[in-house]
């Protein structure tokens, strides 16, 4: 059913404030637990050697002297590691290879990129770790490297994998490259739509990979029992997926490995993988004692999954009158060492705000001598979005258009067609630009040097698996279970919505996130699909226990439970001939819990669908400064349309947040590798992120547009944000200075040299 | 093309692909009438036709039911007269 929303309305009691995190005394006492925080007696610690190396062929590696050294326990090598067949499984944007993903773990034939694990070293102390990893002599054939992506796809470019067909191109090619897949989204017929434009605006793009840039390395302790039987502490987005992939990393049966989910100092995608826990896993095997491994900062930049870099060609056609009529993209992106940048999704949200009767898109996945890319918010999206985006905003001069008029004539809405096949079934776009639209920030008068840009952005936002259970104590508070890492701040948004749907306090709900052997499966917390499907789950989970109270309540009236409702948090007769009875409050009837049926607790298990899209709105006022190229950021509004607000402060932390990794992404952050592919800046001080002096208040507006799909509206609110900022800040450049940038991020040497370009 | 998997004469579900999956999979032929209630019934349709599809259907896509996107899940009712279309499942970050 395509639905418009906006006629769903509620009356919320505690869904929509802002209540105090349950998460918040522990992380502020530093009392919280995160990955590296875990300790158990006689625990060892691991060490990791890596390569130094962008791309070598591995001849030997000589463990002796490291394992000679006193304090060594064990040492693993690529091949303690089982050997996995060579095949693509499961959904093609994030496909798991697990003969590349053992691979990508621990090098075997070759080190792929600067930083590739080529062993690793468990000894009683850490210093004795690192002293044995400095002993392991590995014999390198070095090897030609190839880092960007477009001197990757050469013909003549050095081969990652001897054996690698691109996929995605029939008749497959005969060749080997390191092309690993083209894929394609196409709808109506392109020659002939950008024939009937007025106005056709090609130009290319580039943009750097970026690092997520969560302040917690990677950590996690395993221990590994005489009986098979494996705990693991680690800290991920998803403690259920860390448990599956390094069960089939180590060989082991899932049901022997218990995670339990430490805190999490932030992910943003960069945690729905594993990198240390199957080597602690194994190293624990073998040594039969606990292993802790934590990586350091320079192990994360080196190693772990950036964002991809991108190469992008882009060209769109409109009217006199704004009318976009045809569409095309173009978009090469770095995968890192293995197969699987987001490529896929990029191409799918590069035109999806806007109704295009015509467009092609074409995607390819790149494998290169960088770390293999992972997930960031949104993943792909905010990357084609620069593109578009700043030729949407060149369109719209063209033709003398407002840019954010031009959007809104094209806005889509529900019944709107997509480049790749069904139609949106929702509203929400349209609201985020009116309502900046309707700002007074948006008129705002600007001075010298300074310019304003709008950009918008699209996501799907998820569903899918997730558990809750919900219990009453015999005092009548309440306990919540899920298994979804809250990473955002979803032990509040779970407690909110029990709440509101038993009609109890919030106080009175305890949220937790239970071990993976104490709930049923949860998928990661990524996708913005978390206060959806995870809510749906906890809602139903609140509706089961409603039926048995209502049900104990009938039994304490001596009544039939159809004459019972639940209201406000009690248990009431439905009309007064039922009999006169005092309405029963939940600790009332828990009061009574053991004569009337026993614990009061239920689970509720969805794969949930029907989750709407998530859209975001921005404008930015900079100021560029002519004589070194820095630019400020003076003004950032930014709208989304987030369904129904749970909490909304922390609606609007999501949105802050995304806003301001934007901020990074399109002005500082890159990885900068020298000659030899070697990666130069692994340090947050020389990879820039974002700090409190470098941004003014960023204003979030909540758009809500609620989905009928979801018992309070909700709508994913935790990436649609990150994509509009790069290309907004590169229109606001281009009316500051009137130089267009093409390329990220928009430092000030680059923003100096477009200024004295002239 | 009609696959013809039941006999009762009531009004088909759409089934459609996008362009590279039916290239890869349904020999690019990308709308299919099929009889169902159910995703389950949709997918032993798709199977019947392409001995195989159905896995694949299953591990690699999302379906969006008249423009709804939801996880593929066996129970999930379709009407007659929806379009039932198939689509690469994402992943977010």
């Amino acid at each position: 059913m395509l639905t418009n929303t906006k006629d769903i309305q509620q009356v919320m009691k505690v869904v929509g404030t802002s209540p105090v995190r349950p998460d918040g005394v522990p992380k502020v006492t530093g009392q919280a637990q995160y990955g590296a925080d875990y300790s158990l007696p006689g625990m060892l610690w691991a060490k990791v050697l890596r390569s130094p190396h962008a791309h070598a062929r591995i001849l030997s590696v000589d463990t002796s002297k490291a394992l000679a050294l006193s304090g060594v326990k064990s040492i693993i090598l690529g091949s303690d590691f089982p050997e996995h067949p060579f095949d693509y499984v499961g959904p093609e944007r994030v496909a798991q290879n697990y003969w590349h993903m053992t691979r990508n773990i621990m090098a075997r034939e070759k080190a792929l990129f600067e930083g590739h694990a080529i062993a690793a070293v468990a000894a009683t102390t850490a210093a004795i770790a690192a002293e044995a990893v400095s002993l392991i002599d590995v014999k390198y054939e070095v090897l030609p490297h190839c880092i960007d992506v477009e001197d990757a796809m050469l013909p003549d470019a050095p081969l990652l994998f001897e054996d690698m067909i691109t996929r995605g191109v029939e008749p497959a090619p005969s060749k080997p490259s390191n092309i690993s897949k083209r894929l394609e989204f196409s709808t109506g017929d392109i020659a002939a739509g950008f024939a009937s434009a007025d106005e056709v605006v090609e130009m290319s793009f580039k943009t750097a990979a970026v690092h997520q840039g969560y302040i917690e390395p990677h950590s996690c302790l395993a221990r590994y029992g005489a009986d098979g039987q494996c705990e693991l502490w680690s800290a991920s987005q998803g403690h259920f997926v860390v448990r599956a992939y390094t069960a089939k990393l180590v060989g082991m049966e899932i049901g022997n490995l218990l995670v339990h989910p430490a805190e999490i100092g932030g992910g943003f995608g960069g945690k729905t993988v594993v990198y240390v826990e199957p080597m602690a896993v194994l190293l624990s095997r073998k040594t039969g004692l606990p292993v802790k491994i934590m990586m350091g900062r320079e192990d994360v930049f080196k190693s772990t999954g950036p964002t991809s870099g991108s190469s992008m060609t882009v060209k769109i056609g409109v009217k006199k009158d704004g009318t976009i009529v045809a569409a095309e993209g173009l978009f090469k992106f770095q995968a890192g060492a293995f197969p699987g940048s987001p490529v896929m999704n990029a191409t799918m949200c590069a035109f999806a705000p806007y109704i295009i009767p015509n467009v092609k898109s074409v995607g390819f996945d790149v494998v290169s001598n960088r770390p293999k890319s992972a997930a960031y918010r949104a993943p792909g999206s905010p990357i084609s979005a620069f593109a578009v985006e700043s030729v949407l905003d060149i369109l719209a001069k063209k033709i003398g258009m407002d840019p954010l008029k031009l959007r809104l004539k094209n806005a889509v809405k529900a019944g709107s067609p997509t480049a790749w096949g069904p139609k949106h079934s929702h509203d929400g776009y349209a609201e985020t630009i009116q309502v900046l639209l309707d700002h007074p920030g948006y008129q705002k008068p600007l001075g010298k040097n300074q310019g304003r840009g709008v950009a918008s952005g699209f996501w799907f936002n998820g569903g899918g698996e997730s558990t809750a259970s919900v219990h009453i104590n015999e005092d009548g508070t309440v306990v919540i279970a899920t298994g979804s890492m809250d990473v955002g701040g979803s032990r509040a948004s779970m407690a909110l919505m029990a709440a509101e749907t038993l009609g109890v306090p919030y106080e009175s709900v305890r949220s937790t996130v239970a071990d993976t052997a104490s709930i049923g499966y949860n998928h990661v917390t990524g996708g913005s699909r978390v206060t959806y499907a995870t809510g749906i789950a906890v809602v139903e989970a609140c509706n089961k226990v409603i039926e048995d109270l209502r049900l104990r309540a009938s039994l304490m009236w001596d009544t039939d439970i159809k004459n019972v409702v639940w209201s406000d948090g009690y248990a009431k007769p439905v009309d007064p001939s039922v009999g006169n009875f005092e309405p029963l409050s939940l600790k009332a009837i828990a009061g009574k819990r053991a004569v009337t049926g026993g614990p009061i607790g239920y689970e509720a298990s969805t794969n949930a669908g029907g989750q709407a899209p998530g859209f975001s709105t921005q404008f930015v006022d900079v100021e560029v400064d002519p004589e070194t190229g820095h630019v400020k950021i003076l003004q950032f509004v930014a709208a989304q349309d987030v369904g129904r607000a749970i909490h909304r402060d922390y609606c609007a932390g999501q949105i802050v947040g995304g806003v301001v990794q934007g901020i990074g992404w399109a002005l500082n952050e890159e990885y900068i590798y020298d000659s030899k592919g070697r990666l130069s800046n692994a340090g947050f001080l020389d990879y820039r992120i974002p700090v409190a002096s470098d941004l003014p208040m960023i204003e979030a507006v909540l758009v809500e547009v609620p989905n009928p799909s979801h018992p309070f509206g909700v709508k994913g609110v935790g990436e649609a944000n990150i994509v509009p900022p790069m290309a907004a800040i590169a229109n606001a450049i281009e009316n500051a200075i009137g130089r267009r940038m093409t390329e990220l991020p928009m430092s000030p040497p680059r923003v100096l040299a477009a200024i004295d370009a002239g | 093309m009609q696959a013809e998997i039941a006999a009762t004469p009531v009004k088909a579900v759409k089934v459609a692909f996008t362009a590279g999956f039916s290239r890869r999979y349904t020999d690019s032929i990308r709308e299919f009438d099929v009889q169902a209630k159910n995703i389950r019934g949709v997918i032993r349709a798709m199977n019947d036709l392409f001995p195989g599809l159905g896995e694949t259907l299953e591990e690699e896509t999302s379906i969006a039911i008249d423009g709804v996107i939801h996880e593929v899940d066996y129970t999930q009712p379709v009407k007659p007269g929806s379009e039932v279309f198939f689509i690469p499942r994402i992943e977010g970050g």
